[in-house]
């Protein structure tokens, strides 16, 4: 059995801060989940929605065996289904691989057909041929931090279980809203819904980052994708065409956000680089400042954004990060401290993590900027490196790193970085220019 | 005419050689013999050459007769027109004969003999290499011991340029003397060649040969990549760097084979060439497998040097921007591809 993977895995990043552990999400393990004492409210919500809650399969065509699986549940009467992009990811981009198909409670299996997805919320519609009931009703209205919820779904293919949990809130910190669910989800689960105390649905299970934290996609998202499919009456012919269209649009709406910003600036050694631009930008920093055995000052901040669009298992976009260091020389002379600057340039990674049949290869080009501050201080040399990688599947849209390292008389040096995952030429080239504008050394 | 018979050592090379007047030679332990050897495996009389005079129609040469020795007598080459049916003298035909041409080899007991008349032309003079003369010289201490001092010294200067850590020096001497290792190894393959082509190591030579093309290299990849950064592309780095460690190592190579070996100059530019080439196809060889391999992480140039060593121009951070389009349809290209 394989199990489908977790859409907040962390990508591979040479140079994260390792305060980023904390939010490495695995969803692969299996944790013993607490006891507790069931309650009427879980006992009667399980007994009459156990029928409209399914488990989602991948089935690999040639072998007719299950490739992946997920949850998803009854929308409406006409045998709507809602899981996680995720779970349906597979049959998505190889229709020719795999077909999707639910297992009810009661044992009944039938196929299912793709009807739309939702790639920036991580939600999918299938649709079976025949009625299922019960339907679950959405929730109109967001339940009051700290109420009792309950996740359903078919962890680790275990059969239907019931999650107790505490429903915490639409979490602000990410760009995609999540609404943080104190539960433990687990692997097989997404997809499933979470239920009020009267069988509501408040969210859709998405993801764990373990002990006991978890997030749902919040269901107002999942009434969004259902309108526009009823609108649209019928079933999306080019998925991919769909998703590429869906993160162009995201990415539009997110960076004309993030550009009106007035950028926060705060000090870093002699300069100013870019605080947290919004609430969902987490940033860290250190320095070695206190360390006997240093030779030189390194002091660094890190700003990410805790925003991971699954596109497959080893794709994943949407990712911003701002990395800068401010290095001073200190007891090392001014070769030591350049083989040390040079090292550290030449150490930077994409902040997503892509496959050869997902994106081109990065194409760079570095030149010599005249920028901070240069007309005061000549002797201050900038070198600028701009990388970007194309998509394959959705055109228009590149993952692009820049990095800028300017150095004065070998004695101090400031080195800036981002990286933006998924984002149009246009938008990128904006953002390359705010930032060399706003992250300069003083 | 006398006969000219030479003991052969290690790679055909002469050792030692006896002239004997008359018309027949015997050799053999014994010392009635007119060439006496030493090898425990020769029978006291071994064999006799009978001289053959060259008459209407004759072939000149020697007619071998195995005296009956314990283990007899091997013809590793001959020139007659007839060994052709006496490849080997049968040491269990007692007596049996067998003609030798002009520079016969044989081998007896476990020693190695060539026969020649004494009118076997030799090979004319060969000139010495001005080279040859020059590179000699650096065996003078007032050469070598400077030469080794400088490499040293910049070999350690290069370490603590680019260190960055604590200082220590347990691991700088580790470092510098695996590299004199390594170095002293070449040299000392070169002078056992040369010990044993020419009779003379030349070892301090060899030594200062490697130093001199290790300086000259580090001095041109220094130049490289200063002209790299100045010129932002590693493609300079790329193309230049392999083309002057190879024509380096040609330079290298031939002036060892110089003074190792016995080589004509063309031989000697051949084959350092031909090592060239060798080296030029096994990386290539191993570099085919790794084109067009995917990596997700970026390949930017990230080559830096001292802000003094910078010349080149440097531009607005909009003209910086503005000329970014290129790598968007670069990355275009390569993602339809």
């Amino acid at each position: 059995m394989s199990t489908h993977k977790n859409i907040l895995q962390d990508g591979a990043d040479r140079l994260r801060a390792p305060v980023a552990a904390l939010l490495l999400m695995a969803l692969l393990v299996c944790w013993p989940t607490s006891s507790w004492a069931q309650s009427d409210s879980a006992r009667t919500l399980f007994a009459d929605n156990k029928a409209g809650i399914l488990q989602i399969r991948i089935i690999d065509i040639t072998s007719g065996s299950k490739s992946a699986i997920g949850s998803g549940f009854v929308v409406n009467e006409t045998g709507l289904i809602a899981t996680n992009y995720h779970v349906v990811q597979m049959a998505a981009s190889k229709p020719e691989q795999y077909r999707i198909e639910y297992l009810s409670a009661s044992g009944t299996s039938n196929s299912l057909i793709l009807v739309d997805v939702d790639v920036i919320n991580d939600l999918a519609l299938v649709q079976a041929t025949g009625q299922i009931t019960p339907v679950l009703p959405l929730a109109a209205a967001e339940p009051p931090i700290g109420v009792p919820v309950y996740a359903l779904g078919n962890p680790l293919d275990l059969g239907m279980t019931v999650v107790p949990g505490t429903y915490n809130g639409i979490n602000r910190t990410s760009y995609h809203p999540r609404v943080h669910f104190t539960g433990s989800l687990n692997s097989g689960m997404s997809g499933g819904p979470t239920l009020n105390q009267v069988g509501e649905v408040v969210g859709i299970n998405v993801s764990t980052a373990g002990n006991q934290v978890s997030f749902l996609v919040p269901v107002t998202a999942l009434q969004q994708l259902i309108a526009e499919h009823q609108l649209r009456g019928q079933g999306v012919e080019n998925i991919r065409q769909r998703i590429g269209q869906q993160l162009i649009a995201d990415q539009q709406k997110k960076f004309a956000q993030l550009l009106a910003l007035d950028w926060p600036t705060i000090a870093l050694g002699e300069a100013l680089v870019v605080n947290e631009l919004s609430p969902f930008f987490r940033c860290w920093g250190g320095s070695n400042s206190s360390s006997d055995k240093a030779q030189l000052l390194n002091a660094d901040r890190t700003c990410r954004s805790e925003d991971n669009i699954y596109l497959n298992a080893k794709f994943n976009s949407g990712v911003i990060e701002h990395q800068f260091f401010w290095l001073e020389a200190d007891k090392l002379n001014q070769l030591q401290f350049y083989a040390y600057y040079q090292r550290l340039f030449s150490d930077f990674a994409p902040g997503n993590k892509a496959r050869e049949k997902d994106v081109s290869d990065y194409q760079c080009d570095s030149e010599f900027v005249a920028v901070n501050n240069v007309e005061a201080q000549p002797e201050r040399k900038t070198k600028a490196v701009f990388c970007a990688r194309a998509y394959k599947d959705y055109p228009q849209l590149y993952d692009v790193l820049f990095l800028q390292g300017t150095v004065d008389d070998s004695r101090a040096a400031f080195i800036s970085h981002f990286t933006l995952a998924g984002v149009s030429r246009e938008n990128a080239k904006a953002y390359a220019r705010k930032f060399m504008e706003v992250a300069q050394w003083q | 005419m006398a006969v000219i018979i030479e003991l052969l050592g290690w790679g055909g090379k002469r050792q030692r050689y006896f002239t004997v007047e008359g018309p027949a030679v015997t050799i053999g332990r014994s010392y009635q013999n007119d060439v006496v050897l030493g090898d425990g495996h020769i029978s006291p009389e071994h064999l006799r050459l009978d001289a053959i005079d060259p008459s209407n129609g004759v072939e000149g040469g020697w007619q071998l007769t195995d005296l009956d020795s314990l283990n007899g007598v091997e013809i590793l080459k001959n020139s007659h027109s007839t060994s052709s049916h006496f490849t080997r003298a049968d040491p269990h035909e007692s007596n049996s004969l067998t003609l030798l041409g002009e520079g016969a080899e044989l081998k007896i007991g476990r020693t190695r003999l060539r026969i020649l008349s004494d009118s076997h032309p030799v090979d004319p003079a060969k000139e010495l290499h001005h080279l040859e003369q020059d590179v000699g010289k650096l065996n003078r201490l007032s050469i070598w011991l400077p030469l080794f001092l400088l490499s040293l010294t910049l070999d350690i200067g290069a370490l603590y340029a680019s260190s960055y850590i604590e200082w220590q020096w347990k691991n700088v001497l580790s470092t510098i003397l695996g590299t004199q290792a390594g170095l002293l190894m070449l040299a000392l393959f070169w002078g056992g060649l040369g010990r044993f082509l020419r009779s003379e190591s030349h070892f301090l030579s060899h030594y200062c040969l490697i130093l001199l093309a290790g300086l000259a290299y580090s001095l041109s990849d220094w130049l490289i990549g200063v002209l790299g950064y100045n010129l932002g592309t590693q493609t300079v780095a790329l193309v230049l760097k392999p083309l002057i460690a190879l024509s380096f190592a040609g330079l290298l190579l031939s002036a060892n084979f110089a003074l190792a070996t016995n080589m004509l100059p063309r031989q000697r530019w051949v084959s350092a060439l031909g090592f060239v080439m060798l080296i030029i196809v096994v990386s290539i060889t191993a570099q085919v497998s790794q084109w067009g391999e995917f990596s997700p992480y970026p390949d930017y140039f990230s080559g830096l040097e001292v802000p003094v060593l910078q010349f080149a121009d440097a531009e607005s951070a909009e003209q910086f921007v503005l000329g970014l389009d290129p790598i968007f349809a670069a990355a275009d290209r390569m993602a339809l591809d």
